[in-house]
Parts: structure tokens; C-alpha cells; sequence
């Protein structure tokens, strides 16, 4: 227990110092609030050009698809704020060798190479995320009980897991492919599957991003359980999945390690 | 001006070797941006549930110009060319470049070229998978494939596309950082530029106010004008405010580096 409040600690101190960092370019803070937003309203711009044409999209009316996108939009951003930052650095540390100086901390590499660098930016948009949630809902006329909103942000936790299981599996590619940029472009790119309603979806294509990769129960868990109360046995399923992606995306990254050779001298 | 233009081959060699170098990142690349095209797939099907046309599209139809956008974004799009450029401004790293006799635009350009190439390559096989995976599933649209107008689109798009890049990355002559401003103008060519949806999805006021702005002309023209939905008075003016973009482009980018290298200092030894 005292090593989890050494490491809390050294997150903390971490955190105090991205604060200080973004407070001193206060400009650069606001204007990528601003592109973080534009993202947002275009995933919005596109759910509204939808459903001027139709009125649902398996199942789902235009503030339940709201729900949806608000909250991937949610998870994202706090994934954005607090992991991911640290995440996209590893191949440029790999490349340069500079992991040398993470290895030698006394602290474990998965956790220096998640935690070094934070962003504060993003909270904001995920204020604004959960404004646009709870303006759905209005509209909607849901008012969600306690116990949902409680089952809501720990699903909230669990969508964070998914989105750092799958980050840290493709940044651990690093250790075998020289330059992998890309692996970024990968992310954004598959984590498009999060916005799909999983009713929309079928065959392989479901039960790999439901059960391998489990993309689908992102967004789709934490937003069934403010419009329809959902069962029990997606909520278990995706809080087992969750787990399990980010224990073997963690196994994957160790694995990776061990290739390792510093590049200088 | 002629030994410039001599010296451009081996910038588009030496570049060409440089992006090759790194096939495996190119390859990932080109297997990633297959993806939105599967999500898009699954969506729309969802959407079409119980209904013919969506705006005057067909299921096919839509799924044709997404796999289409594959195409027109192998071709025209830069890789990370404005980060490179502002790299290269914000470090110094311009002073070796000034003593040669080559202009910078022209540098850049065959640059762009190589990396487009290089890009093609690894992109052939999966996009060409996409088509044929595509093709087993839905009818694509593919008999009004319109490659006489297609093309010279596609080489507008190229040309827009490597016109506004330079003007955004030329602005870290005065700005320490510019990623900012260049995911912003990412998310507005996506949606203003026919990425997420085709353009004439939109309520026609907007469809039409869409079609002033630069960025409908990177992605929703070409595309439009591949599929070939275009009747050839559209096609007139979308080609003529294409390349009037990309000259209007050229020509900040020419008054952005004059005006940008009184200001830089050559950092480094």
C-alpha cells in the first residue's frame, strides 16, 4: 500500500507540474480547447446531417446518438488529459533512446512512461461533454437516478482502461517498428468504432470489438445506462473486458521492453 | 532557374529514399485509414435500414465515394510535411537550404511528390483490398467511374492540398508552436471538405456556401468527380475554383516566406 501512495504522490507532483506548465502558455491552453472543440462539433455536425434524414439509427433518435457521441467524447478527453500525452512520447523516446533516463527512475516504466506528461486542455472539453450529456438527457426528459449516475462514471473508469489498453498496445510497436508515428493515426482511427451504436453492428465485426477489442462497449455501456437502465450482464462484461485489455496491453508493452536497446552512446 | 529545376530529381530521389526508409510506418498508415471506411460502412448500413436513398445517395452509391475518398487521400494529402517545415523553421534548420540554389516552394514540392509516391506504394495493395472486400459486399458504383475529369481533380486537389499546407507551416516564422492552428484546419477540412460526409448531404444553403470555401475542394470535388456525379457545368467550376484556390494559396505562401525570412534567425551552429 505505501508504494501505491509513493506512485500517487509522484503522479501528484506531476500534475502540479503540468498545471504550472499550461498556466504559462495560457494562449497555447485556450487554442487547443478550441481545436479540441472543433473535433466535437464536427462529430455533432455529422449526427445532425444524419438525422435530417432519417429518425433513428438502430434504435437510436438523434439525443440518445448524442448521449452516445458526448460520452466517448467524455472518456476521450480525460484519456486525452491524463494518459495519453505521456503515451505518444514513448516512440520518440525509443528512437532517441532518451527511455534510458525513464529506466533509471525508481519507479516502474509503465507507469513513468503513462504518467510523464499531462495536459489540462482537455478538461475542459470534457466539461463541456458532460454539459452536453446532461442537455441530451433534458431533452430526452431523463433525470437519472443516483445509482446510474454512480454506474455511469465507474464505466466512465472502465472506458479509460479501453482507450489506454489499446494506446499502449500500438505505442509498444515502437520496440519493433523504427519509426511508428502512425500508431497515433491507428488510434484515432479505431477508436471510431466507439461512436457506433453496437446495434448497428453485426457478425465478426461485432464480436471482435465486443469481446477482443472491446470498443463497442466504450460508449455504448455508460450511455444505455442513462437512457435505458441497462442489464447487468454488459455492465459485468464490459468491466471484465476492460481489465483484461489493459493487463495484456500491459504484458505486450513488458514484452516490447525487452527488445530494448538504448540508441546513444 | 535551370539548374534548379535540374536539381529537383534528386531532391525527389533523396526524399523518395528517406520515406521509404520508413515503409513499415507508411504501410501501418495506409491499413489505418481502411478503417474509417469500415466504421462509415457499418453506420451507414445501420441508416439505410428500410430506406432506398439517403439525400440523393444510394447505399452503393455512398460507400463508392468513401472508398473513392481512400484514393483522392493517397494521392493528395501530405503526411506530415507541415510539421516538417515548421521543424525546419523553428531550429534552424533552413540555413543549408538557403545557400542552395533552389527555391524553397520548389524543395518542398518535389518533397511532397516523393512522399505522395512513396505513400502510393504502400498504399496500392490495401486500398485495392478495400475495393475488391467492398465490391463482394455492395454493387459499387463503379460504371460512371469518371477518370477524365477524376484526374485532373485529383491533381487540383494535390496542389490545394500542398498550397495551404505551406501557408500554414510558413506561419512558424511567427509562432513558436502551430500544431494548434494545424488541427484546426484538419478538423475543418474534414468537415468542410467532405471527409465525414459527402457534401451535398448538407441543407442546400449550406451545401452552397461549403462550395466558396477552399476545403471543399480537396476532398468532396475529386471525389464527386471520380464517382462521376458531376455534370461537366459543375465540374467547370469546381476545376476553375480549385486552381484558383491552390494559385491564390501559392501566391500567400510566396508573401508569407518573403515577409517570414526577414524575420528568421538562424539558430545553431
Amino acid at each position: 500500500m505505501p508504494y501505491f501512495i509513493h506512485l500517487l504522490k509522484l503522479w501528484l507532483i506531476q500534475l502540479r507540474y503540468a498545471i504550472t506548465r499550461e498556466l504559462a502558455f495560457r494562449a497555447n491552453f485556450f487554442a487547443w480547447v478550441i481545436v479540441e472543440l472543433a473535433w466535437f462539433v464536427l462529430q455533432l455536425a455529422f449526427v445532425g446531417v444524419v438525422y435530417q434524414h432519417v429518425d433513428s439509427v438502430a434504435g437510436w433518435n438523434r439525443y440518445e446518438m448524442i448521449v452516445l457521441v458526448a460520452t466517448n467524447q467524455l472518456i476521450q478527453q480525460i484519456f486525452t488529459a491524463f494518459l495519453m500525452p505521456g503515451l505518444i512520447k514513448l516512440p520518440d523516446l525509443v528512437r532517441t533512446g532518451g527511455l534510458d533516463f525513464l529506466l533509471l527512475k525508481p519507479a516502474p516504466p509503465q507507469f513513468l512512461v503513462s504518467t510523464s506528461s499531462l495536459e489540462i486542455g482537455p478538461l475542459a472539453n470534457a466539461g463541456i461533454a458532460l454539459i452536453v450529456v446532461l442537455s441530451a438527457l433534458h431533452s430526452l426528459a431523463i433525470t437519472p437516478t443516483l445509482s446510474a449516475t454512480f454506474t455511469y462514471l465507474l464505466l466512465v473508469l472502465a472506458g479509460l482502461f479501453v482507450h489506454y489498453a489499446l494506446l499502449l498496445a500500438l505505442v509498444s510497436f515502437t520496440f519493433w517498428i523504427v519509426q511508428a508515428e502512425s500508431v497515433l493515426l491507428g488510434y484515432y482511427s479505431i477508436f471510431q468504432v466507439a461512436r457506433l451504436p453496437r446495434e448497428a453492428t453485426r457478425g465478426w465485426f461485432r464480436v471482435i470489438f465486443t469481446f477482443a477489442i472491446p470498443l463497442l462497449l466504450v460508449a455504448n455501456v455508460p450511455a444505455s445506462v442513462l437512457i435505458r437502465n441497462a442489464k447487468i450482464t454488459p455492465i459485468l462484461l464490459f468491466l471484465g473486458t476492460s481489465l483484461s485489455a489493459a493487463l495484456l496491453a500491459s504484458l505486450f508493452f513488458y514484452l516490447g521492453l525487452r527488445r530494448y536497446q538504448s540508441a546513444s552512446s | 532557374m535551370t539548374a534548379a529545376l535540374r536539381s529537383l530529381p534528386t531532391v525527389f530521389s533523396i526524399g523518395l529514399q528517406r520515406q521509404l526508409a520508413y515503409r513499415w510506418n507508411y504501410l501501418l498508415r495506409a491499413l489505418f485509414s481502411a478503417v474509417p471506411l469500415l466504421v462509415s460502412w457499418v453506420f451507414w448500413e445501420a441508416v439505410f435500414q428500410g430506406k432506398e436513398t439517403v439525400g440523393r445517395y444510394t447505399l452503393a452509391g455512398l460507400l463508392t465515394y468513401y472508398a473513392v475518398l481512400l484514393i483522392v487521400e493517397a494521392v493528395s494529402s501530405p503526411a506530415d510535411d507541415d510539421f516538417q517545415i515548421s521543424r525546419e523553421i523553428r531550429e534552424g534548420m533552413l540555413n543549408p537550404i538557403l545557400l542552395r540554389p533552389l527555391p524553397y516552394g520548389l524543395y518542398r514540392g518535389a518533397l511532397f511528390l516523393s512522399g505522395r509516391c512513396a505513400y502510393l506504394v504502400a498504399a496500392f495493395v490495401p486500398v485495392l483490398l478495400c475495393f475488391f472486400i467492398l465490391s463482394r459486399v455492395v454493387h459499387l458504383e463503379l460504371a460512371s467511374f469518371d477518370i477524365l475529369r477524376g484526374v485532373p481533380a485529383l491533381f487540383g486537389s494535390a496542389l490545394l492540398q500542398f498550397s495551404l499546407t505551406l501557408c500554414l507551416s510558413l506561419t512558424s516564422f511567427w509562432f513558436l508552436d502551430i500544431s494548434s492552428l494545424i488541427f484546426l484546419v484538419y478538423s475543418l477540412e474534414f468537415l468542410a471538405g467532405g471527409h465525414v460526409f459527402p457534401l451535398d448531404l448538407l441543407p442546400a444553403p449550406l451545401f452552397t456556401a461549403a462550395r466558396f470555401l477552399p476545403f471543399a475542394y480537396e476532398y468532396w470535388f475529386p471525389a464527386a468527380a471520380l464517382c462521376g456525379t458531376l455534370s461537366h457545368r459543375e465540374w467547370q467550376i469546381g476545376i476553375g475554383m480549385q486552381f484558383a484556390w491552390a494559385i491564390f494559396f501559392l501566391f500567400l505562401a510566396h508573401l508569407l516566406w518573403k515577409a517570414g525570412l526577414r524575420k528568421y534567425t538562424a539558430a545553431g551552429g
